[in-house]
């Protein structure tokens, strides 16, 4: 793009056309345009907006067009092939060159269009949440397990415009913590630091929300874990497929003090940061 | 050898001494805002929790990760409240601006920054709508997108009308101001080093703005018309290769959307649309997936013809009545996804890029349409208030067909 408007800017210095060259240079690029519609011929057009096109060009400035046109042309190419190459199934070419592709795509034009596949989701994952509150009098107690999923749900149905917040949010930062955790629950790199303390901050603003604390109480500890029940099978098919639910407990976390929650964040990542260096090109 | 030489010389002439596809630029910028801009509005009373510096995805977490792949986001910028809020309004308002093709370059260029800024500053918020948008807005500021149906087209009609009559036209004085006020904006933000990430959005915002500058110097001081031709030859030769990103891109969705499924055991053994309409996220209407799904063999086609669609569309691009026909399919599935599966944004955004491959014809149609209904509509309103009406409405949906409005 910008060499594009290079292109352009290089004629503005470009010498003054001559316009007893005009007719001479515009046969070569325009070789008998067959489309007759093209007004292909007379510069000395008597209308007082000159006619457009490269054939009312001379050469100097057809040179010009022709540069911009070849640049758009392999910007355009290069940048489709990545494309294909970014949503493309691994193969021999992202293998031999995946750090150019990369390059060349992230940050600005990453995308994954695997809507629903290659197999739909067919479970429901319920993300659930208990505190432990400090309560008014000094002593502590467990609260139940919050369904904000089923909160979520709630919140869909019947909806015709479902906010982020109620479809995307828990949803794919719980995506976003099991990407970067292993099966023990411990974060891999930058990134599993970071959906932690993006998680916590979640749970603990809907915990909020829902005054978990009560009166004068104090949210200490949060633990969250998903509820993963299988999507029943269709009525008219024979499959059977197990309706008890699994479940995945995280750790109790503790909940930073007021103010300190950005300290809490660096912390975290302090000792991942390393790791993180590893991961880098393989978001 | 010579047949092969004539198509090269006449695709050569094709694009570049016009930017092709007017109608279906226009209807993608205004597909893709309108998606943007009701998304805003939308999101309004949950925009703190979605993008704000103190939402969950604060500014600390967002800063650690932008710190490792440099996307642009002007919300870093500040993380005062004033600068969110601005930065919000800002992106309804350019939203708005280029729905109207008002300022067409400029406004896209802003609302891409716009989307960026948002999208960028807390990316486990969106979906593929959001994906879409993103993309989209990048490639929409290489096209001249408002060449009908915007305010930019009236502008320039009048002038010719004007100038047609033999008036005199003063110069442009909203243009360089809006250039002026920007470029220092720019200027100020890149010394600053808030362009040091990612050099994608940095290397667009400073070619638009001196290519601008380059237009402007070129329109009124060049003593021959060569260079302002050359420019405009460049110009075209850059939309059509956007228009041609914007296709591909298209293409590559559903491409990858079908292929993928494909290896899916669920759309092979035809029970895959089963189950997303029984996923707690996206079953807004429990009653109706119920009824939607009650037949195995009703599932089982939509399913497989999903996947037919999907796969096929690209290919049908070489038979324009094959295309129209799959593009209606398309069309309509993602008008009833964006209701049953509650993905309202995201079913506009598709339909919105779905829109770039629609038969001019129709366009045309579309926008005689659209004057009419307005036409009606503001003859309606006037002659509650005014029973001397005016006779006819302005219909700058469609210079060519200017006298629809006096039809109806």
């Amino acid at each position: 793009m910008a060499d594009a408007y290079d292109a352009g800017s290089a004629a503005r210095h470009g010498p003054e056309e001559e316009p007893q060259d005009a007719p001479a240079v515009i046969v070569p690029v325009v070789v008998s345009s067959p489309t007759p519609a093209t007004p292909a011929t007379p510069p000395a057009s008597p209308s007082p907006e000159p006619r457009t096109g490269v054939a009312a060009l001379s050469l100097r400035y057809q040179i010009g067009a022709a540069l911009a046109l070849a640049v758009v042309a392999i910007a355009v190419c290069v940048h489709i092939g990545m494309v294909f190459l970014h949503v493309a199934p691994p193969n021999t070419v992202t293998k031999q060159h995946g750090k150019a592709i990369d390059d060349w795509i992230y940050p600005e034009f990453e995308q994954n269009w695997k809507l629903f596949a290659p197999n739909p989701l067919q479970q429901n994952i319920a993300v659930q949440v208990r505190a432990q509150v400090g309560t008014a009098d000094g002593g502590t107690r467990t609260t139940g397990w919050y369904d904000l999923s089923a909160q979520d749900g709630r919140a869909i149905d019947g909806n015709l415009l479902p906010s982020h917040t109620q479809q995307n949010e828990l949803r794919r930062a719980w995506d976003f913590f099991v990407a970067t955790h292993d099966a023990q629950n411990r974060p891999v790199g930058l990134r599993g630091a970071l959906s932690e303390t993006y998680l916590r901050r979640i749970v603990q603003l809907r915990l909020d929300r829902a005054n978990a604390a009560g009166d004068g109480g104090v949210v200490e500890r949060v633990q969250v874990r998903s509820r993963t029940t299988n999507v029943r099978p269709p009525k008219w098919s024979d499959e059977q497929v197990s309706d008890k639910p699994t479940y995945r407990v995280l750790p109790w976390w503790w909940v930073p003090e007021e103010g300190a929650g950005s300290a809490d964040g660096n912390d975290a990542v302090g000792g991942t940061a390393a790791a993180d260096e590893a991961e880098g090109g393989a978001r | 050898m010579n047949r092969f030489a004539l198509a090269i010389s006449s695709g050569i002439a094709r694009v570049t001494e016009s930017a092709l596809g007017p109608y279906q630029t226009a209807v993608i910028r205004i597909g893709f805002t309108a998606t943007w801009l009701l998304f805003l509005l939308r999101e309004f009373p949950h925009r703190q929790e979605l993008y704000g510096p103190d939402g969950p995805w604060d500014l600390d977490l967002a800063q650690q990760l932008i710190g490792t792949n440099g996307s642009f986001t002007a919300l870093m910028w500040s993380g005062s409240r004033f600068w969110f809020e601005s930065v919000y309004a800002l992106a309804v308002l350019t939203s708005v601006l280029l729905l109207l093709g008002w300022r067409t370059r400029t406004m896209s260029v802003l609302f891409m920054v716009g989307v960026l800024s948002l999208q960028n500053r807390s990316i486990f918020m969106g979906d593929g709508g959001d994906n879409v948008l993103h993309l989209m807005c990048l490639y929409l500021v290489f096209t001249r997108c408002g060449q009908v149906w915007s305010l930019d087209e009236r502008r320039a009609r009048l002038a010719r009308e004007a100038h047609a009559r033999g008036e005199r036209i003063g110069p442009d004085r909203v243009g360089p101001a809006l250039w002026s006020v920007l470029g220092f904006v720019l200027v100020a933000v890149t010394a600053a080093g808030r362009l040091d990430g990612d050099l994608t959005v940095p290397v667009i915002l400073w070619g638009i703005w001196l290519g601008q500058a380059v237009w402007w110097i070129v329109g009124r001081r060049a003593r021959t018309a060569q260079p302002r031709i050359l420019l405009d030859v460049v110009g075209n030769i850059v939309h059509n290769g956007a228009l041609l990103v914007i296709m591909a891109e298209a293409c590559l969705i559903y491409a990858t959307a079908g292929w993928y499924k494909i290896q899916g055991s669920r759309w092979q053994d035809g029970t895959a649309v089963y189950y997303p309409l029984h996923l707690d996220y996206f079953s807004p209407w429990p009653a109706l997936a119920d009824v939607l799904s009650s037949s195995g063999t009703m599932v089982m086609l939509i399913t497989y013809g999903t996947v037919v669609v999907q796969v096929a569309f690209p290919f049908t691009l070489f038979n324009r009545r094959v295309k129209n026909v799959l593009l209606a399919a398309m069309i309509t599935e993602h008008a009833v996804i964006a209701i049953v599966l509650g993905l309202p944004f995201f079913s506009l955004a598709m339909i919105a890029a779905d829109a770039v491959f629609l038969p001019t014809s129709f366009l045309r149609r579309l926008g005689e349409w659209a004057a009419r209904a307005r036409g009606r509509l503001s003859r309606l309103v006037r002659r509650d208030d005014d029973p001397a009406a005016r006779p006819e409405p302005r219909t700058p949906e469609n210079p060519e067909h200017a006298h629809v409005g006096s039809q109806a």
